[in-house]
């Protein structure tokens, strides 16, 4: 133990590209919750921000499962694109340097769903984010027994 | 600030494809009366997961037999790939069985896709993938058995346990209903069964403590109809086969996984059940633990248990019996067959699950002997704590989930056989929602296996022949009316026997293990033989030794040449 607070260049160097590792380790990013609007609808705001190769948020959190209105945009020097978990298909757009677009996604939760790039190593070097479903299984779905211990 | 360009919407993956989207529509008339006379009066067609409600894996197709098997080559290779994340990422696997309807296959993969293929020449027609959390509790990979078909629509059960109908002509969402919670552990692998105007379907979750259950639903609206949980309450029938204080019976397991068979006179649907839960620590659930490790007959329009029969009572080796059972008529006697994961081969009466004769069909079991009027007698299990304890079979049973067929043709039954043990040291944890439950560490032999394709007379219970193999035998095997029986190895060889000698007729390497169940149709007169093939799963239960197998992900259909 160092004993002080203070982070080690290792450590400081897993924040940013070509530091300690080459890209960002999986996981990384900022942590943001979707808003949900007095319809119900629930809606997000996804960046890549330039020359960082991460989502921002990284970790998304959406209230309950249902349909969500992300608004993508790529404010990168270089040309990304979105691959996103929705039930159907696998919802997909090109995001080209400094654009903007829309996406809806149909998700079921409780649980978390992966989201990335299919361009060259874009997942590797940082764009890898999860889109999580807060909530519970419908009454109807559930055992029919006690509440029973948590961990 | 200059503008953003405009990206639009994002839009369907699969619009980026060379898929058209549609496929005839060719269920719109399969209904329950077609169902019932599946196999006889529609050889061409695979219509529900064995082929026929009865479970024989059969087909009387005889096209491709044994005079000419050796001919046989691949006519077309369906590869279903993988992108991206997905959950049980290590544990992938291709197990269902194809269904085909008129020239149209349905079938489905991992991580929730589904697929209409083409039969004729393996072109993708449509697909559906249901988005997959990647935390779902997964206790034997990331896998799914196969879909249901009537009245043109398809089902299939997700991972997080939703049933969903699509259209069989656009692969479009018609309902979704949720039928486990998956915060308690539960999860979905079975392929749904159609029976009148319901599709049924069952639970997973075993390993993680969960009540099992069965569930039937209107298959036009997704309305529940019943719900038969397989653990009674407390005052229930078969309660008194648990502790009468505490919450064990909460956790019990018992759990529907793999699909049941049916008996449309006696309007009996016979479910398969899983093992208690915990595994292996028997203490903190003492009695036989009904109706886990059994066949339940339960009325299919009410849900109702009306017989059963229990296989393993108070199993502390995780001989889960949700392998088929097996309906065929002997001698105007209504029976069935059962290879159960504790080595015995079961022939029951169906109409009350009595039973007639019960006989080992493996060469090892050292975890307890069944007399030939059914007494259980108990020998070697894990009952101290930290004492490691070896038996056979090991946890993955002499027969895994997957397959036995029988011919009426030959009257055999034949059995995919696992020859393997493993090491049980019991380690009581508290129970805690969601989270592995099993009780014991344990360790699956990867020395001293075998394996065989086994076939009995289920007259008298005899092995009548035996193809023997250096490693466990761990796919469904497939019978047809050319006198042979298909069976895929842990290698990738896809073999044909012969049906009434055992004799190996043919061999093709598939690149990757076999852990499904094969089908087989006719498109225009021609007869294919089609397999998925995929090693994972839960290879570290049923064959540790091949856990580094090469892994894969693709459907084989194999036909005679023009």
């Amino acid at each position: 133990m160092s004993g002080t607070t203070e982070e080690s260049p290792a450590v400081a160097g897993l924040r940013r590209q070509n530091g300690t590792t080459l890209g960002r380790v999986l996981g990384s990013g900022n942590i943001a919750e979707a808003e949900e609007g007095s319809d119900g609808r629930m809606k997000a705001t996804i960046r890549i921000n330039p020359d960082e190769l991460v989502w921002d948020p990284g970790v998304l959190v959406m209230p309950h499962g249902g349909e969500i209105e992300l608004t993508l945009i790529n404010d990168d020097l270089n040309t990304h694109c979105a691959v996103l978990p929705s039930n159907g298909d696998t919802k997909f757009i090109w995001l080209v340097n400094h654009s903007k677009g829309t996406a809806v996604l149909d998700l079921d939760g409780p649980g978390y769903y992966w989201y990335g790039s299919k361009t060259g190593n874009d997942e590797g070097r940082g764009l890898t984010g999860a889109i999580v479903v807060s909530g519970d299984t419908p009454p109807e779905a559930k055992l029919d027994r006690p509440p029973q211990p948590q961990p | 600030m200059e503008a953003y360009v405009d990206a639009g919407t994002a839009i369907d993956f699969r619009s980026l494809s060379d898929l058209s989207g549609k496929a005839p529509a060719v269920a719109k008339n399969l209904d329950y009366d077609r169902l019932l006379k599946a196999r006889d009066a529609e050889p061409q067609n695979w219509l529900t997961y064995y082929g026929a409600y009865d479970g024989q894996r059969y087909s009387p197709l005889d096209q491709i037999n044994a005079g000419n098997v050796k001919d046989l080559k691949p006519e077309w290779v369906f590869q279903a790939g993988s992108y991206g994340m997905h959950s049980g990422a290590s544990t992938y696997s291709f197990e269902a069985a194809p269904i085909v309807v008129d020239g149209v296959m349905f079938v489905s993969g991992h991580d929730n896709w589904l697929w209409a293929i083409d039969a004729k020449d393996g072109t993708e027609l449509w697909r559906y993938k249901h988005a997959a959390p990647y935390d779902v509790s997964l206790c034997c990979g990331n896998v799914n058995r196969g879909v249901a078909v009537a009245q043109g629509l398809v089902f299939m059960t997700t991972l997080n346990a939703h049933v969903v109908a699509l259209d069989a002509a656009t692969g479009a969402v018609v309902w979704d209903q949720v039928f486990g919670d998956v915060r308690a552990g539960e999860s979905a692998t079975v392929a749904p069964l159609v029976i009148k105007d319901m599709v049924l379907v069952g639970s997973s979750g075993g390993e993680f403590g969960v009540r099992g259950h069965a569930d039937a639903f209107k298959l036009e609206t997704g309305e529940r109809v019943w719900r038969c949980y397989m653990v009674p309450k407390p005052g229930e029938p078969g309660s008194e086969t648990w502790p009468s204080e505490g919450e064990a019976w909460q956790r019990g397991g018992g759990n529907c996984w793999t699909t049941p068979t049916f008996d449309p006179d006696l309007n009996l649907v016979y479910f398969n059940t899983g093992n208690p839960c915990p595994d292996f620590d028997g203490a903190v659930r003492e009695g036989d633990n009904l109706f886990t490790d059994s066949v339940v007959a339960v009325d299919a329009d009410s849900g109702q248990i009306k017989h059963h029969y229990q296989y393993t009572p108070h199993d502390v080796w995780d001989y889960d019996s949700t392998m088929e059972n097996i309906l065929f008529e002997l001698d105007g006697q209504k029976l069935s067959a059962h290879f159960d994961k504790n080595g015995y081969l079961f022939i029951l009466d169906r109409t009350d699950c009595s039973l007639v004769r019960v006989v080992p069909f493996v060469d090892r079991i050292t975890w307890g002997e069944i007399d030939a009027q059914g007494k259980v007698t108990a020998k070697v299990f894990p009952d101290k704590e930290g004492d490691p304890v070896h038996f056979w079979p090991g946890p993955a049973g002499a027969k895994e989930w997957t397959h036995a067929a029988y011919s009426p043709k030959t009257e055999l039954l034949y059995c995919p056989v696992q020859d393997i043990g493993a090491t049980a040291t019991r380690r009581r944890r508290e129970f805690k929602e969601s989270i592995p439950y099993w009780g014991a560490g344990v360790a699956v032999d990867g020395e001293d296996i075998a394996g065989s394709i086994s076939a009995f007379d289920p007259r008298t219970g005899q092995e009548t022949w035996r193809w023997s193999h250096e490693q466990p035998m761990c796919a469904s095997v497939l019978a047809t009316g050319g006198d042979l029986v298909f069976a895929g190895e842990p290698s990738g060889r896809f073999n044909a026997l012969n049906a009434t000698s055992g004799e190996l007729l043919w061999q093709f390497q598939c690149g990757s293990g076999h852990h499904s169940s094969p089908s087989t149709y006719t498109v225009d007169g021609r007869q294919y033989v089609a397999v998925p093939t995929g090693w994972g799963g839960w290879v570290e239960g049923f064959l540790p030794a091949q856990i580094g197998g090469r892994a894969g992900n693709a459907l084989f259909a194999f036909a005679l040449p023009e």
